[in-house]
């Protein structure tokens, strides 16, 4: 292949023209900590979780070192399957309102000028600056009973009793769409920036309304980066326990809070491990979903 | 222009090296700076339990320097003992169960009561635990229970786990998340033992709480007490201290003893085997069990002090309170049972 492409042919021959295979200080100095970084934080303990999902409990937050596959049976009993099913049913929806608020929002963003642009989506890093367990808590004084909406709609006089927020599973929602909104936005609006505006302009020469505007040109040509976007809403949302944890008023279990249980309150650490493969296992698979459809993994990482 | 960037990239190279030596020789240097074992102690103990106060105290009147961690877990703190290295921990507040269970991996000093000046404050009555029954390796510190908190306005009497299933309190309750209290006080309103294991008695556990379950609002165990001061529930089943805290914040609050049983939690004074400062331990049991500074304690959080000069209830409801509520039990494996449930309670 490469010997037709006469740029990729140039670059051979550029490599061709170096000396050899030699070992390069300047290189290895500045690639040395990123690959320490990833061999001890992050290779060495995902083997350990491997190998610790296949060890058996002692009932006491240690392992014997029983070779069994039992945790992985144990993955399957129906009320943990009752959970995952739970978790992907708030992922799928969280997904999907990110969705739905991305793309009039990048629709609009692209017809204005780029300098405002920039400041808008500044604006929707600004909440990065904190926390997001502090911004959760924040979020407690607003949606509670006598929080900041209630109180407005009840002294206003549009409701008589406050609306159930929050512990419940709407809370946990609204907390997963404002925390994980802006992984969405972004693929979003480059993706639709990037759309060619002389197909919008024939759409429109022909008589297509907004609508088939969005289905028939916009969706199709930012499928990829929506995918994107999901991707890195959906995976978070069946982990975040503490939003779980915190609006959800600790009623509902997703995925997260098991894992977090096995490992804090049920001293059972190698179905805690395996829990974690099955997850590791599930998000490889949506990458390589992404992958087929023709997603680049560098996008996943640069948001 | 070649020379003069193969120039660059050794002083980058040359640069970055001793960046890398600094790194290494600052963590290398850093591990030496642990404190030096004279003269100071390392405590490890609950979160929000002893005032800092308490602690500055000990350390102006002894000169001993207090390190003092904390975990919110009983298993947080097993794992921070076992994955340290002997020596780390000389004080630790372990709870009952955790108490024998540590004994039972031998990760615990014997005590040697004679070095207590002021052991004979302790309250008799609780002494001789089950989980350490002569006292051999831990001496109570304070004792926790779980109590009904309820606003009177809203509701008459809440003294059974039946009244929490009154339709009155429809999304009105909260209620600790800890998987043992819960299911225990559900087997309690069955009458069976909260640490009974046994398949059809834990089924019926379900049933029951599935009759509560459209009441509950909430389950927290970080701070239940948020709940009642800013009026978001009227009934919950929380630790004492909490509910005597949300109750100064709000007077219309009643608190109650569950009538078919709830749950006792005794933290215990233990060193940790191998311990590098005993003396300095020793001194700060000795020091917490002054009756002034137990005092201060539960000023703060107001727990049942274990010291026979602080004041408390009768001596009646004392014992009273012992005998109608119970420890957590280690379960050893049937744990696994508890926590399948669990997943099906919420």
């Amino acid at each position: 292949m490469s010997q037709h492409n006469p740029e990729l042919a140039g670059i051979s021959a550029y490599n061709q023209s170096k000396p050899g295979k030699r070992f390069d200080l300047f290189k290895a100095t500045f690639t040395l900590p990123v690959i320490l970084y990833s061999i001890f934080l992050i290779l060495i303990p995902l083997i350990y979780i491997l190998f610790l999902s296949f060890l058996k409990s002692d009932n006491y937050g240690g392992y014997l070192f029983e070779f069994n596959l039992e945790n992985y049976g144990e993955v399957l009993n129906s009320t943990y399957i009752t959970i995952f099913l739970k978790s992907a049913g708030i992922g799928l929806i969280t997904t999907f309102i990110c969705l739905l608020i991305s793309y009039p929002f990048a629709i609009f963003l692209r017809d204005i000028p780029e300098k405002r642009r920039n400041f808008i989506m500044k604006l929707v890093m600004v909440p990065f600056l904190t926390n997001s367990l502090i911004r959760t808590y924040g979020l407690i004084t607003i949606l509670r009973k006598n929080g900041v909406i209630n109180s407005a709609l009840t002294g206003a006089g549009i409701i008589s009793s406050p609306l159930p927020l929050m512990y419940n599973n709407l809370g946990i929602i609204i907390g997963m769409v404002y925390t994980l909104l802006p992984f969405m936005l972004l693929p979003v609006c480059s993706a639709v920036a990037k759309v060619d505006q002389n197909l919008l302009d024939a759409a429109e020469d022909l008589g297509a309304g907004r609508f088939a505007k969005f289905f028939k040109i916009y969706l199709p040509l930012t499928l990829q980066g929506a995918f994107n976007g999901s991707l890195m809403v959906f995976i978070p949302a069946i982990g975040y326990f503490f939003i779980a944890d915190i609006l959800g008023g600790g009623k509902a279990m997703i995925i997260g809070n098991l894992i977090k249980n096995q490992f804090l309150t049920a001293r059972n650490w190698p179905l805690g491990a395996a829990l974690s493969i099955i997850l590791l296992l599930f998000t490889f698979v949506l990458v390589r979903i992404y992958r087929r459809i023709g997603g680049k993994l560098d996008d996943l990482g640069g948001g | 222009m070649h020379r003069r960037f193969a120039l660059e990239k050794i002083f980058f190279s040359i640069a970055s090296v001793i960046i890398i030596i600094l790194i290494v020789s600052i963590a290398f240097y850093s591990r030496k700076d642990e404190p030096s074992s004279q003269n100071s102690l390392n405590v490890l103990n609950w979160t929000s339990y002893i005032p800092n106060e308490v602690i500055n105290n000990f350390e102006k009147e002894y000169g001993i320097k207090v390190n003092y961690g904390t975990y919110s877990s009983n298993e947080e703190l097993l794992a921070k003992l076992t994955s340290s290295r002997e020596g780390t921990y000389d004080l630790v507040f372990p709870s009952d169960y955790m108490v024998d269970l540590m004994i039972s991996r031998n990760l615990l000093e014997p005590l040697d009561l004679k070095k207590l000046q002021n052991v004979n404050n302790l309250n008799t009555l609780f002494l001789g635990q089950s989980y350490d029954s002569d006292n051999s390796y831990s001496l109570p510190f304070l004792l926790a229970t779980t109590v009904f908190i309820y606003d009177s306005t809203k509701i008459d009497r809440l003294t059974s786990y039946k009244d929490l299933q009154n339709p009155e309190l429809e999304n009105d309750i909260v209620m600790l998340d800890d998987q043992r209290i819960v299911i225990g006080a559900m087997l309690n309103a069955c009458g069976y033992n909260m640490n009974d294991v046994h398949e059809d008695h834990l089924e019926s556990s379900l049933e029951f709480f599935n009759k509560i379950k459209p009441n509950i609002k909430a389950f927290d165990s970080d701070s239940p007490k948020t709940f009642f001061i800013t009026k978001e529930v009227d009934a919950g089943l929380v630790w004492n201290a909490e509910a005597i805290l949300a109750r100064e914040e709000n007077p219309e609050l009643k608190i109650s003893y569950p009538a078919e049983g709830f749950t006792l939690s005794m933290d215990n004074y233990t060193i940790v085997k191998g311990a590098k400062n005993i003396e300095s331990a020793y001194l700060f049991i000795d020091y917490l069990l002054r009756p002034e500074v137990a005092q201060m304690i539960v000023d703060e959080y107001p727990y049942i002090s274990t010291n026979k000069y602080v004041e408390s209830l009768p001596e009646i409801e004392l014992k009273q309170i012992l005998a109608n509520g119970s420890y957590v039990e280690n379960v050893g494996s049937d744990i696994k049972k508890f926590d399948k449930l669990w997943a099906k309670y919420k």
